[in-house]
């Protein structure tokens, strides 16, 4: 390699290093472009000029979300409030059921005393204690956050005004032999990452309508936020599902009346919305854009979340798809062109 | 869906290449009957690419991926034979080749080569297939003009004699 090419990658990759902190808000904006593609295929296809369409479809996403926010906004924080009041109760109330338990188990095996955790209040230090210590903490994170929803919708605009012309680039400088082959692995790809990541959305949202009218018709408090959180939660695989019914479940043993008849008819509801959304709401949403072994599946999740937490949750089904997906259709292109060589020739031509 | 472009006084609103791609579509004999809603939706789908004279577009043996339509300039199609290589047309503006990659993944039968300038429209198959999946009509339009184009050449063009050989599983189409 000559030393003016390696000086140049070696600048592009000190640059990547120096922006690595972009990654989470670029990879976020993706996926938000991924969702909103089919609107902007919509307008293309009116034949609307890409950066109308695009600023048009922000603007009224803003619009949406400012009504969406004055119609469930002072819901959602009239139960989120009430929920932080009653947090350091329920949280002492756990506590002190945890306590009960772990000493009843001492007591009957002593054996196992040494397996079982010392001291208590594990609820009250994992839940309250790890809250922002400092006021500047809580700025940092506010401001993180505040960073972070300016940034990914600045990104996704980007991406869906300009992205034709990058791929049009990037086909310019390929060598016109390879145009066919390369561009089309990525076009396949593109094709499953967008369809995994809006029908995964699709998926939330209907899991989360689902779960917030089965918990107010049980009578279950906070079922917006609950609702909510359980939509959210859905796209994580396998993981998600659990923890939301069990987050459900806990507001259930802790409110008075419900008892576990209530515990029942929760975990009840929540196996019903799994099995629905196995059966018919991920057919539809989903669909067979995914083609990962459930083994796989399982491990791309645990070695996510060992990476970058719940993001890793999060994204480690696409990225796992792209990671099997790319050799596939590789060593297809290789299986076609070894039949090349299998192919027979005509020897002569007759008109 | 509208279907008609937009009104005047939004103009500047227009995107012109694809109010000059729909109409070019409308008039490639594998596009022919093509209500203009569907061919506005597949016309998003195309990437457009220049060439320059000599280059290959693909190679016989390559894998099939994508159909091409030319825009501009003329491009070679040519095969291989024992005698050298055999031009079997040269196709200009409007016409398209390479379409048996929507059909399936058998490696191309013939090499195309662009003969002088040109821009070339691309399809790829995953494009069209996920395009086709809501809109089976446009399957059905664009299958039943490629049947007729198939007709057309296997009528006109010359008959390959091949020696006794492959096993289907094999063999690529003539």
């Amino acid at each position: 390699m000559k030393p003016g090419r390696l000086l140049a990658w070696a600048g592009v990759a000190a640059l990547v290093w120096l922006a690595r902190g972009l990654v989470l808000p670029v990879f976020l904006a993706a996926a938000l472009a991924y969702l909103l593609t089919p609107a902007v295929a919509w307008a293309d296809a009116l034949a609307i000029r890409r950066s109308v369409a695009v600023s048009a479809l922000f603007t009224l996403i803003i619009a949406v979300l400012l009504a969406a926010g004055f119609l469930l906004g002072p819901g959602m924080l009239a139960e989120t409030g009430a929920l932080a009041e009653r947090l350091p109760g329920l949280a002492r109330q756990i506590d002190v059921g945890l306590d009960a338990v772990v000493r009843e188990l001492a007591e009957a095996a002593p054996a196992l005393r040494r397996l079982l955790p010392e001291g208590g209040s594990w609820v009250q230090r994992f839940v309250l204690d790890r809250g922002p210590a400092e006021p500047a903490d809580l700025f940092e994170h506010a401001g993180h956050l505040f960073l972070l929803g300016i940034l990914i919708p600045f990104f996704a605009f980007f991406l869906l005004r300009d992205m034709h012309r990058l791929i049009a680039l990037v086909m310019d400088r390929l060598p016109p032999q390879h145009v066919e082959t390369s561009v089309a692995v990525w076009r396949e790809l593109n094709g499953v990452i967008g369809r995994y990541i809006r029908g995964l959305v699709l998926d939330g949202l209907v899991v989360a309508v689902l779960a917030a009218l089965g918990l107010w018709a049980l009578g279950v408090p906070y079922p917006l936020l609950l609702g909510a959180f359980a939509g959210l939660a859905n796209v994580v695989p396998f993981v998600g599902p659990l923890l939301s019914a069990t987050a459900a479940g806990l507001v259930v043993v802790l409110t008075p009346g419900q008892g576990l008849a209530g515990v029942g008819r929760v975990a009840v509801l929540f196996l019903v919305i799994k099995v629905l959304d196995d059966i018919i709401i991920q057919p539809f949403t989903i669909g067979r854009s995914v083609h990962l072994h459930p083994a796989l599946l399982l491990g791309s999740v645990v070695v996510g979340s060992h990476a970058l937490g719940v993001l890793g949750m999060i994204i480690a089904v696409p990225v796992a798809t792209v990671l099997q997906e790319t050799p596939r259709l590789l060593l297809e292109h290789r299986r076609v062109l070894a039949r090349r060589d299998l192919r027979h020739r005509p020897e002569r031509l007759v008109v | 869906m509208l279907e008609r472009p937009l009104p005047r006084w939004l103009a500047w609103a227009t995107d012109p290449e694809q109010l000059r791609r729909v109409p070019f579509l409308a008039r490639s004999p594998l596009f022919t009957g093509l209500p203009h809603r569907l061919l506005a939706r597949l016309a998003t789908r195309f990437f457009e690419k220049v060439y320059h004279p000599g280059e290959i577009v693909f190679e016989e043996g390559d894998p099939g991926r994508a159909l091409f339509v030319v825009v501009e300039g003329s491009v070679e199609i040519t095969r291989a034979t024992a005698q050298g290589s055999y031009v079997l047309n040269t196709l200009g503006p409007g016409a398209a080749f390479g379409e048996l990659a929507l059909v399936d993944d058998f490696p191309r039968s013939a090499t195309a080569r662009v003969a002088t300038t040109g821009r070339l429209l691309i399809l790829y198959k995953s494009d069209f297939d996920a395009l086709i999946d809501g809109n089976a009509r446009i399957a059905l339009v664009v299958m039943r003009n490629l049947s007729r184009l198939l007709a057309v050449y296997a009528r006109r063009s010359p008959v390959l004699v091949t020696e006794p050989g492959p096993s289907p599983e094999t063999a690529g189409p003539a």
